[in-house]
């Protein structure tokens, strides 16, 4: 009786080594200690791993060592039995101990053989490879791969999805993922827009269009005429067409309103248009567009036309004719009035005196100013026509009558109810009792008294039945009332019906350019209008671009740097320019009228 | 020719050999500042108001030349697959990829106009400056690195130092053999170890804290078991030696090789990103 070890090794080229040893008795140990019958070298194996012993005819006792197991045909166990006639296994660590059926009181075969590697697995087939990291990482290009399908999906993918989705649903307030393309934030006033591309973006790959703008801003019109627009254009130069030939084969269109309004500039306020893209057009303008009364400019500092008002320069019978003339040609106004300033201004003249008489009354200074006579219009840009009753009957007075406690005045502006006024005051007063008129204290220029005076005259000479002709002469020639102020035409021989001279004041002189009053209103107004020095109301008061220059430079010049923008506008003529308003309205200058004159419909011009 | 003959011994240690950041004499180096200056010449001069943007006319134009590069410098991916000599030799070409490359920071930072903000175009830019950074580091190892690799191998080939472990472990399985069960399963741990199962991270720091063959070390130390005890600490004092060699190795290798990790899968997300910033631009234009 004994047990029979085939040891099973593999060589190198993966022949089969069998060794053969036989172990007498009833008692088989197996360990690691090499004294045990059979040796297992694996450090998996105790020392004295597990005994068999043959306990009976055909079969066999496994036990393991205390607190130790094996594995017994596939199930672990720290005793067992095995019987011979079919024979079993047993697995410790690495080894397998093949038990082959026998007959019950034959020797027991048992194979021997290390089934797995045990402890020197891995490394031992390790390669040079593993020191690179692709041994431990996922390969680059799955990576690549994913990343960007990622951000294609993200960003590509899911934007156009919903852009293309959103027809059916308009007003979602959801996340909006076209936000992830948006470049820029909008401006301020066109914040309320970032969620609404398609506002201005109509059309998928289709350049930003006018149409766009004008749904909202339907007011806006056009600077001039196209075709002016285009040739005024300056001639461009070989980048220039370069320039254009791209953005034409890439959809940008000339001219469009988002040229000179651009837009994603970041949240703040919508820059202004630079100056440039007025320059670009106005500087060298008279070259290209023969016929254009504009002259040229560029900067307001350096390159600007002397201004050129709308003067009244002459009468047609009896209506005026205004005509632009520029102020460097020192043109004359023709109000038809008689009215020297710089008589009215002296500080010890007739005019201060009587200024300082009527104190008490009007408020006058020691001497008269201009405010005195011209009155502001509501919102202080310009002033008010001169108003003959409101700002010059202070002084001069037309009284020529009292009854009772009533003064009665020659009527302005109507010369013929003079002549019949006078007519019927020398047919109630009798010539004997003119001093019924001598109760008035004051004395004014082209007062009463000189009506008095000449009557008294003319009775003096005799004939009271002329008496009321030549009053009524009297007035209307030099030192009388109207002519004092008024150009009087002579009646026909014989004939009283005397004329007197329309007169008109232009109440804007410049109507492509903005100037307000109220801003300056730090500034003595002699600072600009040269009032005291004038002798004639035939002088054309107002200031050069010279005397404008003194504060105002151009975009980046000067004490107050001044773009086309503050006086101009590109799409409005009569109002405050937008440029103003918008400052105003972000409550950066105060002194602006805010009243825009309200365009009446598109396409003036 | 005898004058080059003479520039090149004097090269020195490198011998005749010229690293692709000095290829012909930095001639992309040239090319690439060449490149940035004109750039950022045009920037300067070039009027756009009411600022500098992408959609400007030199914002198209640097945009362009960026996507373009962008490409060209994918394709040393592919080109580096054919290692050839001569005018556009492989070694030009990466040369031309790292100058050029680098140049991209000024040509696409000038492109944003520097306004930058939550969206897919900054996302192109940021992808893209992430791939030049790591292609950087990536400059910067490869200057650096491969002296201390070849410094730790310290003449030895990467299989002697697995085959040294190997042969440790060989001669611990043989000493620990008539140690009882308990110290054998203190060997057992060592055995168990594999240096090469560290992961990115661990690779990279170098930190083996759990290291078995540690541990084993640690606990036979404290065990009172006589000669073969000895001998066997002895012999995982040893593999310590031999492990902290290939750890060494697995770190320099680590730090060479985990810009690529960054930058090719970048890389390919940059390209989407970029299609999607210029498919955006034309879909809202």
């Amino acid at each position: 009786m004994a047990f029979v070890l085939r040891t099973v090794s593999h060589s190198a080229g993966g022949r089969e080594i069998v060794r053969t040893a036989r172990v007498e008795g009833d008692r088989l140990t197996i360990g690691r200690d090499p004294a045990c019958d059979v040796h297992l070298t694996d450090l998996a194996v105790a020392l004295r791993h597990a005994e068999v012993t043959r306990s009976g005819p055909g079969r066999l006792d496994l036990q393991a060592s205390p607190g130790l197991t094996v594995e017994l045909d596939g199930r672990k166990a720290s005793a067992g039995t095995i019987d011979l006639a079919t024979g079993g296994d047993i697995r410790i660590a690495s080894h397998a101990l093949r038990f082959m059926p026998a007959a019950a009181d034959a020797d027991v075969d048992i194979a021997v053989e290390r089934v797995t590697e045990g402890e020197r697995g891995e490394l031992a087939r390790a390669d040079e490879r593993r020191f690179s990291l692709v041994s431990v990482m996922p390969g680059k290009r799955p990576l690549a791969w994913l990343l960007a399908a990622l951000v294609l999906a993200i960003f590509f993918a899911w934007p156009v999805w919903t852009i293309l989705d959103r027809q059916e649903e308009p007003a979602a307030e959801r996340f909006h993922p076209d936000r992830m393309w948006l470049s820029g934030s909008l401006s301020q006033v066109h914040a309320g827009l970032e969620d609404n591309c398609a506002a201005c973006h109509a059309e998928p790959f289709v350049a930003v269009r006018d149409e766009s703008c004008q749904s909202c801003h339907v007011r806006v019109h056009d600077h001039a005429n196209q075709a002016r627009l285009a040739r005024a254009r300056p001639g461009l130069d070989g980048w220039g067409r370069f320039r254009l030939a791209v953005q034409e084969t890439f959809g940008l269109t000339p001219g469009r309103c988002v040229d000179c309004h651009t837009e994603h500039e970041g949240p703040q306020e919508m820059a202004p248009t630079p100056q440039r893209f007025c320059a670009d057009c106005h500087s060298g303008m008279q070259e290209r567009l023969g016929d254009t009364r504009l002259g040229d400019a560029s900067d307001f500092g350096r390159a600007h036309p002397e201004f050129q008002p709308s003067v009244l320069i002459r009468w047609d019978g009896e209506t005026p004719v205004m005509q632009r003339v520029s102020l460097g040609a020192r043109p004359h106004e023709n109000s038809n009035l008689r009215f020297p300033h710089a008589l009215h201004l002296s500080r010890d003249g007739g005019a201060a005196q009587m200024g300082r008489r009527l104190r008490g009354q009007y408020g006058f200074g020691d001497s008269l100013v201009c405010a005195d006579c011209h009155v502001p219009t509501p919102d202080g840009t310009r002033f008010q026509p001169v108003d003959m009753e409101g700002d010059c009957a202070m002084c001069h007075s037309l009284a020529f009558d009292r009854v009772g406690g009533t003064v009665r005045t020659l009527r302005h502006g109507s010369p013929e109810q003079v002549v019949a006024d006078l007519r019927e005051y020398f047919r109630g007063h009798p010539p004997a009792r003119p001093s019924v008129l001598g109760g008035g204290a004051r004395r004014r220029p082209g007062d009463i008294m000189q009506i008095r005076s000449t009557m008294q005259y003319t009775l003096a000479l005799a004939g009271s039945g002329a008496a009321a002709e030549r009053a009524i002469r009297a007035v209307f020639s030099p030192r009388g009332a109207c002519y004092d102020c008024h150009q009087v035409q002579a009646p026909p021989p014989g004939s009283l019906a005397f004329r007197i001279r329309p007169v008109a004041f232009p109440t804007r002189y410049m109507h492509n350019g903005w100037f307000d009053h109220r801003p300056h209103q730090q500034a003595e107004c002699a600072t600009c209008h040269a009032a005291e020095r004038s002798q004639s109301a035939n002088d054309l008061l107002l200031p050069g671009i010279e005397t404008c220059r003194t504060c105002h430079g151009g975009e980046s010049s000067g004490d107050v740097p001044s773009t086309c923008a503050m006086c101009h506008d590109y799409h409005e003529d009569e109002g405050v320019p937008a440029m103003l308003l918008r400052q105003r309205v972000r409550g950066r200058r105060w002194e602006t009228t805010l009243i825009p004159v309200p365009a009446q419909t598109g396409g003036r011009r | 020719m005898a004058s080059r003959g003479a520039q090149r011994t004097r090269l020195g240690s490198g011998g005749s050999h010229e690293g692709f950041l000095r290829h012909r004499g930095y001639r992309w180096a040239k090319a690439a500042l060449l490149l940035s200056l004109a750039a950022g010449v045009a920037y300067a001069m070039a009027d756009v108001q009411p600022r500098h943007n992408g959609g400007s006319w030199l914002g198209y134009t640097l945009g362009t030349i960026g996507a373009l590069l962008i490409l060209w410098l994918t394709m040393l991916g592919l080109r580096k697959r054919a290692m050839t000599r001569g005018r556009w030799s492989l070694k030009g070409w990466t040369s031309a990829h790292v100058y050029l490359g680098l140049s991209l920071v000024v040509v696409a930072t000038l492109h944003t106009g520097f306004q930058l903000g939550l969206n897919v175009h900054t996302l192109a830019y940021a992808l893209m400056m992430l791939v030049i950074v790591s292609g950087l580091y990536g400059i910067a190892v490869y200057a650096t690195l491969p002296d201390a690799l070849s410094s730790n191998s310290a003449e030895t080939t990467r299989p002697q130092m697995i085959d040294a472990v190997v042969k440790l472990d060989q001669q611990l399985q043989i000493a620990a053999q008539p140690l009882s069960s308990d110290d054998a399963a203190i060997v057992r741990l060592s055995l168990e170890e594999d240096p090469f199962r560290a992961g990115l991270v661990r690779r990279l720091a170098g930190n083996h804290s759990n290291c078995r063959n540690a541990r084993a070390l640690k606990l036979m130390r404290a065990t009172e078991a006589g000669a073969d005890a000895a001998r066997v600490v002895d012999l995982l004092e040893s593999k310590s030696v031999a492990l902290a060699r290939i750890r060494r190795h697995l770190r320099i290798r680590a730090l060479l090789e985990v810009w690529l990790y960054v930058h090719v899968p970048l890389t390919f997300a940059t390209i989407a990103a970029l299609a999607a910033h210029i498919v955006s631009v034309f879909f809202y234009w």
